[in-house]
């Protein structure tokens, strides 16, 4: 794995609002092919190291590598450009426009002057089967018309139409229904599987194990951990998410007998102090 | 087998096989890239292609979707799918599916139907006639068959089945959730569709496995194991790229491995099996739920499942508890098969995504370290239909090893009555 280069990398990331310090010498990194599941308790930061990523907020300090190469970013299109895609909750669709026009929205494909709309219906309904995605209806009907996990499926696919190389989705699973949330999960797991490094937000740890690869957690804005998900229990997300720290996964990750260090450590993020090996 | 090298004749069946295998499982291929995959060279890919389209198994045409690359599309080889099919049987504890599926795994047209379960009075449900089964399935095919024309040849026919079934004959010798009371399935409904050709029988775990590995999540990775989940639950293994059939065929009961000592009874006898941990009885048990003739029991395990998602406390335990034993049973399993990938299909695909954390838990505190490293957990990208699919996949083995032979001998031999 560590000859992987990430897409996403970036190193002692600061940001604050006014006094408010709102994230502190943060590390992150998202690697193709992979889920990252970033989790944190409410206001820890997930949101704004998102807008980081995507340009809708600055960082006040800190390096981005993009594929490795150094790059700034400090608006939505050019993070856009780059191939980095988020899904948001309340999500930018447009609610009068149908299904193709919505994945086609700023892209569209032309034919001279005109638009070829029988490509891009084939190609979005191609998308959509090639995600194994079933939409009761046609790609033509209106995006207002459909469910909260169908509309998300859209925002998704946009994202495989643009040959993305990052999908961030923050709480996607907040507003569905059980069964569209599986269906969001399994989607989301094929992204990944296809190539793209897909970053979940969830704060739903079954949803968490379920489909990542990696956690990072944040708490009160440092990245406490950003370990493999192989490697990790409930029990100590849990403890990270809520105090910062697990003592159980330091002691192991420091000396079980027989276990050696796998790969992807903790990072050393901002983990205070390392527990002594057990003599 | 004699040591001589192989007859022309053994090369070009060989390679007709080859050919055609690689348009069924990869779907349509231009002449090039059959030649560069297949390791042939372009004048025999041709001859090839034109024996198999002599045959009617293939055909040549442009592509559907014209590439988006510039300059003249050259001309790809589809498989035959309307023409050439298979039957696949899928009987689960409560659905017989039957469908008639095209060379290139397309699912053409099929027929469902829902089966009683015998009320359970202690010992095992499911016990329904076997004799009405194979009636209802022999019904639902021959429909299919006449929907199908005179145009469509039937190549191969395969049935999944919930049981441990003996390579050697076919023979079911074991359903604990579906009692055919030693009835050879096989033969009788092959004698029933009349249409000359054998029903393969096979654990439907098994063919889960083959289908995965095949056309769903597991494509490319040769060590996985499939998990299918019905009222019981099964196994399939497959290790170097075969399926682990052991001795006679029973290989792969990862149910009935022990995961808690002196736990729940089992339906084989035993206590504490996987199968009695974690499957459908007890996940209903455990919360508090009534098994019911009437709901499926793919419905009732996903009602748990929601309600747990939903924050119903008694099915959260619930859940929590069997996925608990399912993450242990799977961090044995990867300790001694170290698989990339295991594949959780059937009413587990369910248990998974609602239990997911406890699942990865117990692997990740019971598993080597080194062996958990790279094993990826998955749902069945098949969703309802793997082991449908699989056996269909199972009755395309014929045709796929000799084309031209087998095909000829189905179009030649006419048909004889199917037996009422
Ligand atoms: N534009 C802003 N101006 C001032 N403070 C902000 C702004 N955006 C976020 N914050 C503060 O930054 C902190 C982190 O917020 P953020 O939205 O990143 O958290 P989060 O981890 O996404 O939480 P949640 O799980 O609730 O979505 C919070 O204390 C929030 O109030
Ligand atoms: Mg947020
Ligand atoms: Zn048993």
């Amino acid at each position: 794995m560590s000859t992987v280069t990430p897409v996403l990398d970036l190193r002692g990331v600061h940001k604050s609002f006014g006094p408010v310090a709102v994230l502190h010498d943060v590390d992150f990194v998202a690697y193709p092919g992979e889920v990252t599941a970033l989790v944190g308790d409410n206001g820890a930061g997930k949101t704004t190291l998102v807008k980081c990523i995507a340009g809708i907020v600055r960082l006040d300090r800190g390096q981005y590598l993009f594929e490795g190469r150094p790059v700034r970013i400090t608006t939505p299109r050019e993070a856009s450009a780059l191939g980095i895609e988020v899904v948001h909750q309340d999500l930018a669709l447009c609610d009068n426009l149908d299904i193709v026009q919505n994945m086609f929205l700023g892209r569209e494909r032309r034919r001279g002057m005109v638009l070829d709309e029988a490509e891009m219906e084939e190609v979005a309904a191609d998308i959509l089967a090639g995600l194994s995605v079933r939409m009761s209806g046609s790609v033509r009907q209106p995006v207002w018309a459909l469910s909260g996990g169908q509309r998300q499926t859209v925002a998704i696919a946009r994202a495989v139409l643009g040959d993305s190389k990052v999908v961030i989705l923050d709480e996607p699973s907040s507003a569905l229904g059980v069964t569209q949330t599986r269906q969001v999960l399994e989607l989301v797991r094929r992204l990944a599987d296809r190539g793209m490094a897909v970053v979940l937000i969830s704060h739903n740890m079954n949803d968490v194990f379920a489909v990542s690869d990696r956690i990072a957690a944040l708490y009160l804005g440092r990245m406490v951990a950003q370990v493999r998900t192989a490697d990790v229990t409930h029990a100590q997300v849990v403890e990270l998410i809520t105090a910062g720290r697990s003592e159980t996964l330091e002691a192991r990750r420091d000396g079980r007998p027989g276990g050696r260090r796998s790969a992807g450590p903790l990072r050393a993020g901002a983990v205070p102090e390392a527990a002594e090996p057990p003599a | 087998m004699m040591k001589a090298g192989p007859s022309q004749e053994e090369i070009r069946r060989h390679n007709l096989g080859a050919l055609l295998r690689f348009v069924h499982v990869r779907g349509p291929a231009s002449r090039a890239i059959l030649a560069e995959n297949l390791g042939l060279n372009r004048s025999t890919i041709m001859a090839l292609t034109s024996d198999l389209t002599a045959a009617g198994l293939v055909r040549e045409e442009l592509p559907r979707t014209p590439g988006r690359r510039a300059g003249r599309p050259s001309l790809v080889v589809r498989p035959e799918s309307t023409r050439v099919y298979v039957l696949a049987f899928d009987v689960g504890v409560d659905r017989l599916t039957v469908a008639r599926v095209g060379l290139g795994g397309v699912i053409l047209d099929r027929r469902e139907a829902a089966r009683g379960r015998v009320a359970a009075s202690g010992g095992a449900s499911g016990a329904a006639d076997p004799n009405e089964m194979v009636n209802a399935l022999a019904a639902a095919a021959r429909s299919l068959v006449r929907k199908a024309g005179d145009e469509a040849t039937c190549v191969g026919a395969a049935l999944a089945f919930p049981g441990i079934v003996r390579r050697s004959d076919d023979q079911v010798m074991f359903g604990p959730n579906l009692d055919v009371g030693g009835m050879a399935i096989g033969e009788v409904l092959s004698r029933r569709l009349g249409l000359g050709v054998p029903v393969a029988v096979c654990n439907d775990a098994n063919l889960g496995a083959i289908a995965e590995h095949e056309r769903g999540a597991g494509v490319g990775v040769n060590d996985l194991i499939y998990l299918h989940g019905d009222v019981g639950v099964g196994g399939g293994i497959i290790t170097g790229g075969r399926l682990l059939g052991g001795e006679d065929g029973y290989g792969g009961e990862i149910g009935h491995m022990v995961v808690n000592p002196g736990g729940r009874r089992c339906a084989c006898g035993s206590r504490g099996c996987l199968e009695a941990e974690v499957g459908e009885r007890t996940l209903l048990d455990l919360a508090g739920r009534q098994e019911s003739p009437d709901v499926p029991g793919r419905e009732a395990v996903r009602a748990v499942v929601d309600a747990a998602a939903r924050g119903d406390v008694v099915a959260r335990d619930a859940l929590h508890r069997v996925g608990t034993w399912l993450g242990r049973g799977v961090a044995d399993l990867v300790n001694i098969f170290n698989p990339g990938m295991v594949i959780f299909g059937g009413t587990l695909r369910d248990v998974y995504l609602g239990a997911a954390a406890q699942i990865r838990s117990e692997v990740a505190t019971g598993a080597l370290a080194a062996s958990r490293e790279r094993v990826k957990l998955r749902t069945a990208a098949l969703g309802d239909d793997t082991t449908l699919v699989g056996a269909a996949e199972f009755a395309f083995a014929d045709v796929l090893a000799d084309p031209v032979q087998v095909l000829a001998r189905l179009r030649g031999a006419p048909a004889s009555a199917p037996v009422p």
